[in-house]
């Protein structure tokens, strides 16, 4: 009947038409709340052929539960009936033939006809919603996995309440345990901030809640737990303003100490290798300038005393001869003795050894030579997995393997070899119960005329180098009971032996 | 360098400390040879040099071979001559692995005449003793090696305190063989009884493995 009534009200048919072409389901509904027409989306949707929908309340395709709501929620809108739009509008659930419950989101236009009240419903299945709800689940998941695998703490700074919300990992970064209810005093979040670091972190925190800034709050401090450890902290946040003032810091922190601890290591590292070579330097000079003046010495010395026994020997009785040749002898000798006090103070102190890994030392050595900025080669290591241990002065050594990277990526830099490469090769020497290093490039080797000077003190043949790395290299390794050598091979570049004798 | 004169050889890259050295020690009649560098030393060295009351002085710093590796040189080829190092500053540690290889001894530059002198002397003795004990070692192997296959199982028996009767059942051999194996294992080193042998055997054996 109200289908006839309908088709007869809209001449041309044109809203039919159109209502039976759109593509997402609808259902024209009277002020009774009857269903009149139903497209075919909406039949497709809810399972009920046309003429089953038509006069079928709306209640009547709703769970029980909501009929009661529905029906009351309908007679308001009628009263004032006013355009929905969808997502605005109102969250249905409805059932279909087969009685499986559908969400919907529905939109409502009021139609006035004949000064009859349709009200136009357009049925959006919420399936798709449930979609992006899902992938937006999904993307949560993905971001918890995340922040787990970066073992991420995410904190939210409330400016106004002057509270802290943080995640479990963030209380478990500040050493906290026993926070349940998520939040935390500013106060109290700062306090565990190493005093040392506080005058940075505020620094930082004051240029992040400029207003005129940018707001990005980045960086790096201690947080001293309630049982005392200490933990090195990365933070990045975002803060927010609202009417010019600082509202929401916004950020997520890192347990950063493994990293921080290899990086003191590396500095106290450097900084002791760099005082050991300052002093060999030192001793190095005052060695070699004792040397040069000592062969003189030694010829004078025994020159004189040779003198002196012809004298005394052929009985020549002159002792004004006499005299100066012993002069000669004592003076010489006591040159020679300064001389010796002089590098003996030098030198003072014995050198400690201990018990060390060869392939770890291997390992350090390359770690701080890349971190001195001599990086840019390709690296192949060949250790021994189960190298008895070496007994020598870890810092010596160490030393040694560093100047002996620095040369070789200096002479490759040098001579412009790309790409530049250095094998480290670990191997024990069977027969002398030793434990033996070689480091090879692949730059241009060492000229056959300068093979034997290369160890001497001051001799180098880079224009801003001193001359002290090989001749420091090789003493440092002799003290430790070793022997630093040039293979005599160096057709595929240089290739510099050492020798370590092992603990036991 | 084949005169049976008591010998010091000086190796040193300094000809002033070389030329002052040598006056120094053939004041005192002692025959000197010198050398400029580790190589040249090696190269003239005789085997006759070894039989040689003798010793060397060297310099821990040279260009080229050092010291130290002539040193580990002279030890490969079994040289018997003491060798004094001359040290001058910086080479402590140097010296002390010198030392610990079987330096006889080592002095500083600038030397005085009486402690190179002192030094020499006692190297010479060391020197002699030396070829003494290698005389006798070679006495012994000559001595040991005269031992047929079966002789030496024997002696090897006899000084683990077996019996006669024991070796004999070991070997598969009758008493009265065994009997005529140890006369002639001690005819032949010359031992005076079973712990002499044990000595002998002993020494021999050392010699061997080293």
């Amino acid at each position: 009947m109200a289908i006839t009534i309908m088709a007869n009200s809209f001449t041309g048919l044109s809203f039919e038409v159109l209502f039976n072409a759109m593509s997402e389901a609808m259902l024209l509904v009277n002020d009774t709340g009857h269903v009149v027409l139903a497209n075919p989306v909406a039949q497709d949707l809810l399972g009920y052929a046309e003429s089953d929908l038509v006069n079928m309340t709306v209640e009547q395709l709703m769970p029980i539960r909501y009929r009661e709501h529905h029906l009351n929620y309908r007679q308001t809108y009628l009263n004032d009936p006013r355009k929905r739009a969808m997502g605005k509008g109102r969250n249905l659930v409805l059932l279909n033939r087969a009685g499986q419950e559908l969400a919907v989101d529905i939109s409502l236009s009021p139609i006035k006809i004949n000064h009859q009240l349709y009200v136009l419903a357009t049925l959006n299945s919420t399936n798709k919603l449930h979609q992006v709800e899902d992938a937006l689940e999904a993307s949560e998941e993905r971001l918890q996995l995340a922040k787990q695998a970066a073992n991420l703490g995410i904190f939210d700074f409330d400016f106004e309440h002057n509270i802290i919300h943080w995640d479990n990992r963030m209380q478990q970064i500040w050493g906290n345990s026993n926070c349940s209810d998520g939040t935390i005093t500013y106060e109290k979040f700062t306090h565990a901030i190493h005093p040392k670091d506080l005058a940075i972190y505020q620094t930082t925190f004051d240029k992040a809640t400029d207003p005129s800034g940018d707001g990005e709050f980045h960086t790096e401090f201690r947080v001293i737990h309630p049982d005392g450890t200490i933990c090195w902290v990365a933070t990045a946040g975002q803060v927010h303003f609202e009417e010019g003032h600082p509202s929401r810091l916004l950020g997520m922190a890192r347990d950063i100490t493994p990293r921080k601890t290899l990086e003191e290591e590396l500095k106290i590292q450097r900084a002791e290798t760099e005082t050991l070579f300052k002093q060999q330097v030192a001793i190095h000079t005052a060695s070699a300038i004792a040397h040069e003046l000592n062969q003189p010495l030694t010829a004078i010395s025994a020159y004189s005393e040779v003198a002196l026994h012809v004298v005394e020997n052929d009985q020549i009785n002159n002792p004004e001869i006499k005299r100066a040749l012993k002069g000669c002898v004592e003076q010489a000798q006591r040159a020679g003795q300064s001389l010796h006090e002089l590098v003996d103070f030098l030198q003072k102190g014995e050198i400690s050894t201990e018990k060390l890994n060869l392939n770890k030392i291997v390992m350090d050595a390359l770690r701080i030579a890349r971190s001195d900025g001599y990086s840019e080669f390709h690296v192949q290591i060949h250790l021994e997995p189960h190298l008895p241990t070496v007994l020598a002065n870890r810092l010596h050594i160490q030393k040694s393997l560093v100047n002996l990277l620095r040369n070789a990526v200096e002479a490759m830099r040098t001579a412009n070899i790309a790409p530049s490469a250095i094998t480290i090769t670990v191997k024990t020497l069977q027969e002398k119960n030793m434990a033996m290093v070689t480091v090879q490039d692949n730059g241009p080797g060492v000229e056959q005329a300068i093979i034997h000077q290369i160890f001497e003190p001051f001799f180098t043949t880079k224009p801003t180098g001193i001359g002290m790395g090989l001749s420091i290299s090789r003493t440092l390794i002799e003290a430790n009971g070793g022997q630093l050598w040039l293979d005599p091979d160096t057709k595929e570049g240089a290739k510099f032996h050492f020798t370590l004798p092992f603990a036991s | 360098m084949t005169s049976q004169q008591p010998t010091v050889f000086i190796v040193d890259d300094e000809p002033a400390i070389r030329d002052s050295l040598t006056l120094l020690i053939t004041q005192e009649g002692i025959q000197v040879h010198t050398f400029e560098n580790a190589e040249s030393f090696l190269s003239s060295m005789h085997p006759l040099n070894c039989q040689l009351k003798s010793c060397i002085i060297l310099d821990v710093r040279m260009p080229g071979e050092s010291g130290i590796q002539l040193q580990e040189a002279l030890i490969d080829r079994n040289c018997l001559i003491p060798i004094i190092f001359l040290t001058g500053y910086g080479d402590i540690p140097t010296s002390v692995k010198a030392i610990k290889t079987g330096a006889f001894d080592f002095l500083t530059k600038p030397v005085t005449r009486a402690k190179l002198l002192t030094c020499i002397q006692a190297a010479f003795l060391e020197s002699e003793n030396r070829i003494e004990a290698n005389k006798h070692n070679q006495d012994i192997l000559t001595r040991l090696s005269a031992l047929t296959k079966r002789e030496h199982e024997v002696m090897v028996l006899a000084i683990q305190g077996c019996h006669n009767k024991e070796i004999a059942s070991r070997l598969g051999i009758s008493h009265r063989t065994v009997e005529i194996h140890r006369s002639n294992i001690m005819h032949k080193t010359g031992a005076l009884n079973l712990l002499d042998l044990a000595r002998i055997a002993y020494e021999g054996k050392l010699d061997n493995s080293s």
